[in-house]
């Protein structure tokens, strides 16, 4: 088991660094943010300042192993925007975006799965219908839209929550569910077709034959044996969370990693791109790595080597 | 799911539900003598002098103070930590500092603290984003405690403009933290002081009860939220989420009205133009004068302000200048929308079969640039100018804007400081992103920005906006107008035009 964890956190590295090394240059291929951050009217000997505070009049590949370099020590480089270290603003803004990404995903998974065996043991029958439909609303209909309409219907019209900000599990509401309809949509797809099949394998038979409940041969029986593929279509879509996040964050106002990312996007702000999607690439493969981990607890056929 | 007549019973339901909570309380119950604003942008720093952002600068001229303000009721300088100044001679002032005034962690406000702050300013490493103005002073000393001396490199007659733009820091502090930490944890001599900051999710001030003026009525604490997205930002101020929102959709004006909130309307200092270059290395049929008059014919301007911005823009006169600004030229008229006379002129320039042009503008901004430029093209097309259009990027619309490759036409809203000279010498053919070149232009440009007296100067700007008007240097477009929305017990809130605003005079009745 260590030694398989110790195998897989090396063969990470290497796709870590592949990140850094395409985010850096695709950032740069954007151009000079000089021009975002002073104003129009700013004199060059202003301009040039600018520059050489922040090492931009260097040549791409001296800014590259400057960057390497610095990386090598911890040091992300300074936020051009902020001045302060890249890093400190994405661990800033980290409790908020853990926040309402485990909200997330609890409410994806504890309203996904029930639904996905619901619809799945009503095959055929309108409750199945009404299931299926939420669910293609739900992956077909974009995050963003969603967020606009539960800010016009649900905090405008019904004044149920907050429009945004981050104070109190209230404020939560709204962009955690907006963020999970997507996940939650899949997995009620996936747990469904995965429940389908196990429903008709003869173990299934045999434990309504030796007189268990319906209720223990559905959720022991039937869900146990049909959870695997929900794990790894949940750690898959992790990234598609992550994407939300920056779009959920920025509807409503939420001051977390997302809105981050896209403020720097924006302000060609490069070492925060650069922290960021770092960042967001080590939470992916971790996400991974701990699905990985999952399948030997859930199946214990499955061996970790 | 077909449509049944059960599904339907639950939509009218949906909607009664809906329309009959329009009457529901805030969902957020803060406390009455909070002051909650809702702006785009969280502030990078709350050093007012960091950079020229608006949203930046308002958060910190809560806490630090300038020594004047362009008061945006009666657009004059109005001292603050100054009582005023005096112009010795044209290069030379002496400013009267406020006496027995402190910052809020002690030390005093003095000449010493001026001369410190103005030595900051005047420094391009330490306050980059105002060499523009700082350039104008060449050096600062203290006469005595409550006095300082200015001097100027040149006679320049819209000093008042720079002369707002400082604000005054505690030196000792200073020295201690330095501009990026001062950024963060600021300390003034304003109403308010800094009590939390979450990054990107509140900023909350505190009265400063040693406040040596006139503390704004009804105000304990002062809350910054930046809200980025707009239609988010429209629906807290209508929920009564937040007492003031700045930059309101126009869509979302008519809604936030009905729901008993206030829409202020500014005018702002932005006017919108297309560059038609005649510089040298872009040559293009719009150096004949008749062609880049008839694309100013070609444009129907009211049809733009009437049909895009819902009547909230302003046409524009045919000139620059706005219409309460010095040297605003009330005998010349906008180019009327005249498609055949368009046509004709091009057809006297030599092209009876049109042209085609490539057109730059950006997307994403300005309000609705991309829908503008669209509109202005078809018009363009209508006439025989066959427009290429090229949309670009912001950072890259700025980057080609600010190197004169926004050409030969370019869609363009600048929005200079509040001085006839700051609009007009863009078109200096030296400026860095002037698509101008024309020796009188810029004979007057110069005689506009060293003449000193007010009448002399009005009459130069007069002859300078008749003479672009007649070379039609640039399509005259429309003035943009800011929308602010405030809850209806919020009394005196009232922003410039380059959307700067103050708390004095604001007042929340409890």
């Amino acid at each position: 088991m260590a030694k398989y964890l110790l195998v897989r956190l090396l063969y990470v590295l290497p796709s870590l660094l592949g990140v850094l090394v395409i985010c850096f240059f695709l950032t740069r291929l954007s151009g000079d943010p000089t021009y975002l951050f002073m104003p129009i009217d700013a004199t060059d000997a202003a301009l040039a300042a600018f520059r050489a505070k922040h090492g931009l009049d260097r040549s791409l590949p001296e800014q590259f192993f400057l960057f390497v370099g610095n990386l090598a020590q911890g040091d992300f480089g300074q936020s051009l925007r902020f001045g302060t270290p890249a890093l400190e603003l994405v661990f800033e803004r980290l409790p908020a975006t853990m926040e309402l990404a485990l909200a997330t995903l609890l409410i994806a998974v504890l309203t996904g799965i029930p639904l996905g065996v619901i619809s799945a043991y009503r095959r055929g029958r309108p409750i199945d219908v009404a299931i299926r439909y939420v669910a293609a609303l739900g992956q077909s209909i974009p995050t963003f839209y969603w967020g606009i309409v539960s800010i016009i219907v649900l905090a405008l019209w019904l004044r149920a929550f907050p429009t945004g900000g981050r104070e109190g599990l209230t404020s939560l509401v709204l962009p955690a569910t907006t963020l999970a309809t997507t996940m939650m949509a899949l997995i009620i797809r996936v747990t469904r077709s995965s429940m389908l099949n196990v429903i008709e394998q003869d173990y299934i038979r045999t434990a309504r034959a030796k007189g268990q409940s319906e209720f223990l041969v559905i959720t022991r029986h039937a869900l146990g044996n049909s959870i695997i593929p929900v794990i790894t279509v949940v750690a898959l879509q992790f990234g598609v969370l992550l994407g939300g996040v920056v779009v959920t964050e920025t509807v409503f106002s939420w001051p977390g990693v997302g809105r981050l990312a896209i403020q720097a996007i924006y302000a060609r702000d490069f070492p925060v791109v650069q922290a960021v999607v770092l960042f967001f690439a080590v939470v992916f493969v971790f996400v991974n790595l701990l699905a990985d981990l999952l399948y030997s607890v859930v199946d214990p056929r499955v061996r970790l080597k | 799911m077909t449509l049944t007549r059960r599904t339907l019973h639950s939509i009218a339901l949906l909607g009664a539900l809906a329309l009959g909570t329009a009457a529901l309380p805030a969902w957020s119950q803060n406390s009455p003598s909070d002051l909650v604003i809702a702006q785009a942008f969280d502030p990078t720093s709350l050093w007012p002098n960091f950079n020229t952002a608006s949203d930046e600068i308002n958060a910190g001229a809560l806490i630090t103070e300038p020594l004047f303000w362009t008061d945006a009721a009666t657009n004059t300088l109005q001292p603050v930590l100054a009582l005023g100044y005096e112009l010795v001679d044209p290069t030379t002032l002496l400013i009267k500092l406020r006496e027995g005034v402190k910052f809020s962690n002690g030390e005093p406000f003095n000449a010493d603290a001026v001369v410190a702050s103005l030595t900051n300013f005047m420094n391009k490493d330490i306050a980059p984003a105002y060499g523009r103005y700082a350039g104008v002073f060449s050096g600062v000393e203290k006469v005595d405690d409550s006095t300082i001396k200015l001097t100027t490199a040149f006679a320049y007659p819209a000093l008042e403009l720079a002369l707002g733009k400082v604000f005054i820091v505690p030196p000792a502090y200073w020295a201690e933290v330095g501009a990026d930490g001062f950024g963060r944890a600021p300390i003034g001599t304003g109403p308010f002081v800094l009590g939390e900051w979450r990054r990107d999710d509140r900023i909350v001030m505190t009265r400063n009860a040693d406040y040596w003026g006139e503390a704004p009525a009804g105000i304990e604490r002062v809350i910054i939220r930046p809200v980025p997205d707009d239609i988010a930002r429209a629906a807290g101020v209508e929920a009564g989420e937040f007492d003031i929102a700045t930059n309101i959709p126009i869509a979302n004006a008519a809604a936030i009205e009905a729901a008993g909130k206030t829409i202020i309307e500014v005018p702002s200092y932005r006017i919108f133009s297309l560059e038609l270059s005649n510089l040298e290395k872009h040559p293009s049929p719009l150096h004949d004068k008749r062609v880049r008059q008839a694309v100013n014919y070609a444009i129907d301007k009211q049809g733009i302000i009437d049909g895009l911005f819902q009547s909230r823009a302003k046409p524009l006169h045919g000139q620059l200048l706005r219409d309460n600004q010095l040297g605003f030229n009330p005998d010349l008229q906008d180019y009327p929308y005249d498609p055949e006379k368009a046509k004709a002129l091009l057809a006297e320039a030599g092209y009876p079969d049109g042209v085609e042009i490539e057109f730059r503008f950006p997307s994403g901004r300005y309000v609705q640039d991309q829908e503008v430029a669209t509109a202005i093209a078809g018009m363009l097309e209508a006439v025989g100018i066959r427009p290429k259009l090229i949309q670009l990027e912001a950072g890259e619309f700025l980057r080609q804007l600010v190197n004169q490759e926004l050409a030969p036409i370019g869609y363009v809203g600048l929005g200079p400081a509040d001085d006839p000279d700051l609009q007009m010498s863009q078109y200096h053919s030296t400026w860095r992103y002037s698509y101008v070149n024309h020796p009188e232009i810029d004979r007057l440009v110069e005689a506009g920005a060293s003449e000193m007296d007010r009448d002399k100067r009005d009459v130069i700007y007069r002859e300078l906006s008749a003479l672009m008007h007649e070379e039609a240097s640039v399509a005259f477009l429309f003035q943009n107008v800011d929308l602010y929305a405030t809850a209806p017990d919020v009394k005196g809130f009232l922003p410039r035009g380059d959307q700067l605003w103050t708390i004095y005079g604001v007042s929340v009745a409890n």
